[in-house]
């Protein structure tokens, strides 16, 4: 109170002045740090689209292994029409000849198209099925032979409509995984039941199979439980291998180096393959 | 051993058929191989399940056993039981789960026991890999009557259940809340579908019957031509155009291969009375003309195939008659459009 009778309302002003300055500058500081903070998410959005650029790039060349049919040369016009025609011809020789190469095939209807899809594991053949489109907007299924736990429904709601190439390969996806999972199942039960203690158990889709199984069925080696587990409805190796002890006691060291030996085995082979190779080192 | 016990197994045994009876102790596989030679099959049938029980008396079986045997008889000899289709269906958005089996079975033994005191649950995997449950009911004040059960199939990973008719409606409610919550289900309804052949059931919803469809390899067949009978070719040939399009026809309808087997349809009507004479009490009323009209055969769906090579119907058939395996109902309801 006193200093402001000394000091007039100019040096209040002054001082409040000095005061906002002196505040300021922290704030710039302040505004300092978050224009840093600012530039490093922008830096840190370009690296996550950087990243996802890669990775796309990485599937397209893991996947560009297989297909691409719609990736053949572009069609050169030549100067003679006959040897236009001979050319298109072949072209679409080739083309069926891939098609049926795939399994697919499809054959007008008087409304529609039947698309069948003939599945393969392994180099055999095994079941077709069959789905019945009518083709009208919106495009719909007539009829099917698709077994019911196969999700059609869901395929069809994400791909018939905007993209049919998908639909059809993305159903085709998970019949031949389908199929595969059944072979490699049937094949266990009925060629190698000798190593089997108890009977395969499986789910309709065979995304979960739960055996006893020995490496010797004279009955010599210790039991393995083994429980594969498929999350990804597409592919015809488990994503999960468990193998437990089920014997009383704890586990003897040569069933833990046994069981160690053999999950790999499960990850990377066909069921009926792991089994061949118990058989062969049986057989030495 | 319970008399209640013994007095079920003699009766289960007492109806199987005399030849299916050794091979049905052979599957339960609780009596040892060599207690099984010690009965004499050729006498009987009262002696042989009086001989049955006593062998199980001293071995001491519990209803648990009795229930798995009861199972067995009801999977070897099919025909015993009406069996109603149910559609379960998933809330939207959910995806294929992986369907542990065993998880399935403990979680529905949970669910109904918990809302229920007093129900008896057995369950056994069949060949197929389906599972079969055996529900025995009782009251908070009875037993469960062992001879008044529900039979529940199921194949995992499938919306639809197979449901036994059974005379004791009250607990329906609380069967299907089991099942939806161990299948990880959201709603429940009855199809219009129901049959004494199970497997034909199964073969009409999950579409295991051979549909005709059509693809490059399916070459007609040619029908080889018989010895002509009338002079004029011209009559031959409109008769083997005719017969042609029937075969045709038919073929395209009903496919090669053999029908599922069901053995009755039936049409409720509620349509109005349509006839062309115009006098007559029934012309020209504006109520519908309830009626039901069922066909019943053996097998329902062969003869429904066999009507037009036979001339006795019209090729095509109606699709009310085709649709059955297609729409997998065979009870429908018939309004004015």
């Amino acid at each position: 109170m006193a200093s402001s009778q000394k000091h007039g309302v100019l040096y209040q002003l002054e001082r409040l002045e000095a005061r906002d300055q002196r505040s300021a500058k922290p704030q710039d500081e302040h505004q300092g740090l978050q224009d840093s903070e600012t530039d490093l998410e922008a830096k840190i959005r370009k690296l996550r689209k950087l990243r996802d650029e890669l990775r796309t790039k990485v599937k397209l060349h893991e996947a560009s292994a297989r297909i691409p049919i719609t990736n053949l040369e572009p069609y050169e016009p030549l100067k003679n029409s006959e040897e236009n025609l001979e050319m298109k011809l072949e072209k679409a020789k080739a083309f069926f000849q891939a098609f049926h190469l795939t399994g697919l095939s499809g054959k007008l209807t008087t409304k529609g198209v039947c698309i069948c899809f003939s599945t393969a594991f392994e180099g055999n053949i095994l079941d077709s099925y069959y789905v019945d489109l009518i083709i009208k907007k919106p495009l719909t299924i007539h009829r099917h032979s698709v077994p019911v736990f196969i999700p059609l429904e869901q395929i069809a709601a994400k791909y018939l409509e905007t993209n049919f190439q998908h639909f059809v390969y993305s159903l085709s996806e998970h019949l031949n995984a389908y199929s595969g999972r059944k072979y490699q199942a049937d094949q266990l039960q009925c060629g190698f039941s000798a190593f089997l203690a108890r009977p395969l158990q499986r789910n309709s889709l065979c995304t979960l199979l739960s055996f006893t199984y020995t490496t010797d069925p004279s009955g010599k080696s210790f039991p393995f439980c083994a429980r594969l587990v498929y999350q990804d409805l597409t592919t015809t190796l488990p994503t999960n291998v468990t193998i437990t002890y089920q014997g009383t006691g704890a586990t003897p060291a040569s069933w833990e180096d046994q069981r160690a030996a053999h999950e790999p085995l499960f990850y990377k082979n066909a069921l009926y393959k792991v089994f061949e190779s118990f058989l062969r080192v049986r057989e030495n | 051993m319970d008399e209640i016990v013994a007095e079920f197994i003699r009766r289960t045994i007492l109806k199987i058929p005399v030849a299916e009876i050794g091979k049905i102790l052979r599957i339960w596989n609780f009596l040892s191989e060599s207690q099984l030679k010690t009965i004499n099959l050729q006498q009987c049938k009262e002696n042989v399940s009086q001989d049955v029980v006593e062998l199980c008396k001293k071995k001491r079986a519990s209803m648990k056993e009795a229930a798995i045997l009861d199972i067995i008889y009801h999977q070897t000899c099919q025909i015993k039981k009406i069996w109603i289709v149910y559609k379960m269906t998933k809330a939207p958005g959910e995806e294929v789960d992986l369907s542990d089996m065993e998880e399935f079975k403990a979680s529905f033994k949970k669910v109904l026991q918990r809302a229920l005191k007093n129900v008896h649950i057995s369950f056994r995997d069949s060949e197929d890999d389906a599972v079969w449950i055996r529900i025995a009911w009782g009251t908070p004040y009875m037993k469960p009557n062992q001879y008044k059960t529900t039979y529940v199939v199921y194949h995992s990973q499938t919306p639809f259940v197979f449901i036994s008719h059974c005379q004791i409606k009250k607990y329906i409610p609380e069967l299907w809340q089991a099942l939806m919550t161990a299948g990880n289900y959201h709603k429940i309804r009855q199809m219009e579908l129901r049959s004494l052949y199970l497997d034909s059931l199964k073969a009409i919803v999950f579409k295991q019957y051979n549909q005709d469809f059509q693809t490059y390899y399916l070459t007609p067949l040619e029908e080889e031509n018989s010895e002509a009978e009338i002079v004029d070719p011209r009559i031959i040939h409109e008769n083997m155009k005719e017969k042609e399009r029937i075969q045709r026809v038919t073929r395209e309808t009903f496919g090669d291969y053999v029908q599922p087997r069901i053995e009755f349809a039936q049409y409720k009507l509620e349509t109005k009375f349509k006839t062309d004479c115009k006098n007559g009490i029934l012309a020209e009323r504006e109520e519908p003309f309830r009626c039901l009209v069922k066909f019943s055969s053996p097998h329902l769906l062969e003869a429904l195939k066999s009507l037009a090579p036979a001339g006795i119907a019209d090729a095509p058939l109606s699709p009310l008659l085709t649709c059955i395996p297609h729409k997998a109902m065979n009870y429908f309801t018939i309004r004015e459009k």
